[in-house]
């Protein structure tokens, strides 16, 4: 077959590669100058590193990073290790399993806004799970729920709408393992964890990246859940972000965008190497 | 001591009965086949011994002990798969020494088995190879070796050559009986193939709707089958309905078929006066001899290489003979006999 021309090939990948290339790569471009500069809506345009050093010194800065980043892994690794066993569960069809695995994946159609407010309904000073509590003796009266230092009510919501997209990716995975493979493992000894560890996990580990990294990218720059039942003590660097454009300092707010993008690189590689070597190991 | 006792056990699935009260014993290092038709429950029971399916009732014992509710990592049991159920992930030599690794086998040890293993399935040049780069005969060898490096009180096979041409089935078939016997292993074997049946085992089990049909070693299976199924599953046989007329003398008898008159030989008395009988399509003799000395006509002949297949009409019954030599064609006249003591009683069915 005749190689068509260089040309020819650049015009039948650009509809969709060239898009892709073009919308990724105007938003990057303009985020990395604007960071260190160009496009200043308030002063002279130029190459400076003035605002990275500005940003970056802040104590907000820092505590944003390590909050957005322990947001982002917690969720990440919580919602594929509540994923995993489910995955398994549903592995074989039995009687109700397409409902249960219906509501299993309702959070994806629920908008993460309504999801939050409803969960501020649940967990507030008079909300359903204060009342039930008191009402069951466990409390001796309604207590503050919302607002913990450790965000543990917004790890909640992003385990709640995140957990079915691992669920989606896992499905899939353990559904393609061979009853006979891990048949085999049982039958040569192997119990329910060493099954997980040496063989499910594995086999699924590409499904797993895929599930850590989506989870991931979505924690570290979450905004919705963050303003809405986050603690009001912490900023998320999504926050910290819409902090200074709200204040139209557009190029401290793009220090912390590329630090979101370089953080959501870094993030994804450290979690899918690391969930690499613990589950494949390094072939020799 | 039986190494493996299995006592009236019964499995149910839905209101199926899968395994109907079955009872066997199998010796130490002794190799048996459970052989039946897809559906018999032949697979099931190989589920209840390695310990996947938990029986509805009855006893299942190994090396003695009662291994009903035993989990299947816990029993001392290996299984060969037929899909030969390598961990594809794992290269050769770790799926060698899965087993050993799940057991807690010391390194050295491990180490002294692996080598121990490769040296008998021959696999020394292919150890960091992943299952996917081995073709089907070196899988096959991998899932014995990996099932052999645990060594298992008993071995069970589930129908580990089906995926193999007819060429290295054989080859492989040589070499599993061989190990079997060097490794002093009792083995079960389950398969839906005869030939593989007849030619591997110490004994065959006949299994048919969850049934034991029959069992005893492949000589006896073979020319002394007792019922009209294992006659007619276990190699080719022609199977007539027979009516009793007279015992001419001790141990022979007169009968009469859709094919005519027949003389019997049979050390065993018939179980009624009307019953199936059958002979096997070998041991037709070319040319009149003998008291049942039979005239057909050819229909259909087949050249299968060291032998001929007739198929000849009798009198509109149909019986199929397979001949050395033979020059005739189909529509010609052949004459053949069957000796009175290749003719067999069958029990009465129902």
């Amino acid at each position: 077959m005749r190689q068509p021309a260089p040309w020819k090939l650049a015009l039948l990948l650009f509809p969709g590669l060239g898009l892709i290339l073009i919308f990724i790569g105007a938003v990057i471009y303009i985020a990395v100058a604007q960071s260190f500069g160009y496009y200043n809506l308030q002063g002279e345009s130029g190459w400076t590193l003035e605002f990275w050093e500005r940003t970056v010194g802040r104590r907000a800065y820092e505590r944003s990073v390590s909050y957005s980043l322990y947001v982002g892994i917690v969720s990440a690794v919580l919602s594929v290790a509540l994923a995993y066993p489910l995955a398994l569960w549903l592995r074989k069809p039995f009687k109700g399993s397409l409902t249960v695995s219906a509501i299993l994946k309702a959070p994806l159609l629920i908008h993460g806004i309504v999801a939050a407010f409803l969960f501020l309904n649940v967990i507030s000073y008079h909300g359903i799970l204060n009342q039930f509590l008191v009402s069951l003796g466990v409390f001796d009266g309604p207590r503050r729920l919302q607002n913990d230092d450790n965000a543990i009510g917004l790890l909640i919501m992003q385990v709640w709408k995140n957990m079915p997209i691992a669920l989606l990716l896992l499905t899939g995975a353990v559904q393609a393992i061979s009853d006979d493979v891990l048949r085999a493992a049982r039958d040569l000894g192997a119990g329910v964890w060493a099954r997980f560890r040496k063989i499910i996990a594995p086999l699924s580990v590409s499904a797993m990246q895929a599930s850590l990294i989506i989870i991931f990218i979505g924690a570290l720059a979450d905004f919705t859940f963050q303003t809405t039942i986050g603690p009001t003590n912490r900023q998320s660097m999504a926050q910290y972000m819409d902090w200074f454009k709200e204040r139209a300092r557009w190029n401290e707010a793009a220090v912390v965008g590329v630090t979101l993008m370089v953080l959501s690189l870094l993030g994804s590689i450290g979690l899918a190497g690391a969930a690499q070597l613990i589950f494949r190991g390094r072939r020799k | 001591m039986a190494a493996i006792s299995i006592i009236d056990l019964v499995m149910q699935f839905d209101g199926f009965t899968a395994v109907d009260h079955v009872s066997l014993d199998v010796g130490e290092g002794e190799f048996v086949t459970l052989l039946g038709p897809s559906g018999c429950g032949k697979t099931t029971l190989l589920n209840l011994i390695s310990g996947f399916l938990q029986p509805t009732s009855g006893r299942i014992e190994i090396g003695g002990k009662d291994v009903v509710g035993v989990p299947p990592e816990a029993r001392d049991t290996a299984i060969c798969f037929q899909s030969y159920a390598l961990f594809p992930h794992l290269s050769v030599q770790e799926n060698l020494i899965f087993g050993l690794r799940q057991k807690g086998t010391p390194r050295t040890q491990r180490n002294a088995r692996l080598e121990e293993i490769v040296g008998q399935v021959d696999l020394g040049a292919h150890l960091d190879k992943l299952p996917n780069q081995l073709s089907g005969g070196q899988q096959q060898r991998v899932a014995l070796g990996r099932a052999l490096a645990v060594r298992p009180f008993v071995i069970l096979f589930d129908e580990p050559l089906s995926n193999l041409d007819a060429k290295l089935r054989e080859q492989v078939r040589i070499e599993i009986r061989k190990i079997q016997r060097d490794f002093g292993l009792t083995a079960i074997y389950v398969t839906h193939d005869q030939a593989e049946a007849l030619a591997m085992s110490d004994r065959i089990f006949i299994m048919n709707n969850g049934r034991l049909e029959q069992s005893g070693a492949p000589e006896e299976i073979y020319y002394a089958p007792r019922t009209r199924f294992v006659a007619d599953f276990v190699g080719s046989a022609n199977i007539l309905d027979a009516e009793i007329t007279e015992e001419l003398s001790q141990g022979r008898w007169h009968v009469v078929t859709p094919i005519g008159p027949l003389e019997i030989q049979s050390k065993s008395a018939p179980r009624a006066k009307s019953l199936p009988i059958c002979w096997r399509p070998e041991t037709a003799i070319a040319g009149k001899e003998g008291p049942n000395a039979l005239t057909g006509t050819i229909t259909h002949r087949a050249f299968q290489g060291h032998f001929t297949d007739l198929i000849v009409d009798l009198g509109g019954t149909s019986q199929r003979l397979q001949v050395l030599r033979n020059a005739e064609g189909e529509g010609d006249k052949v004459d053949f006999s069957i000796m009175p003591h290749d003719l067999i009683f069958l029990e009465p069915d129902g």
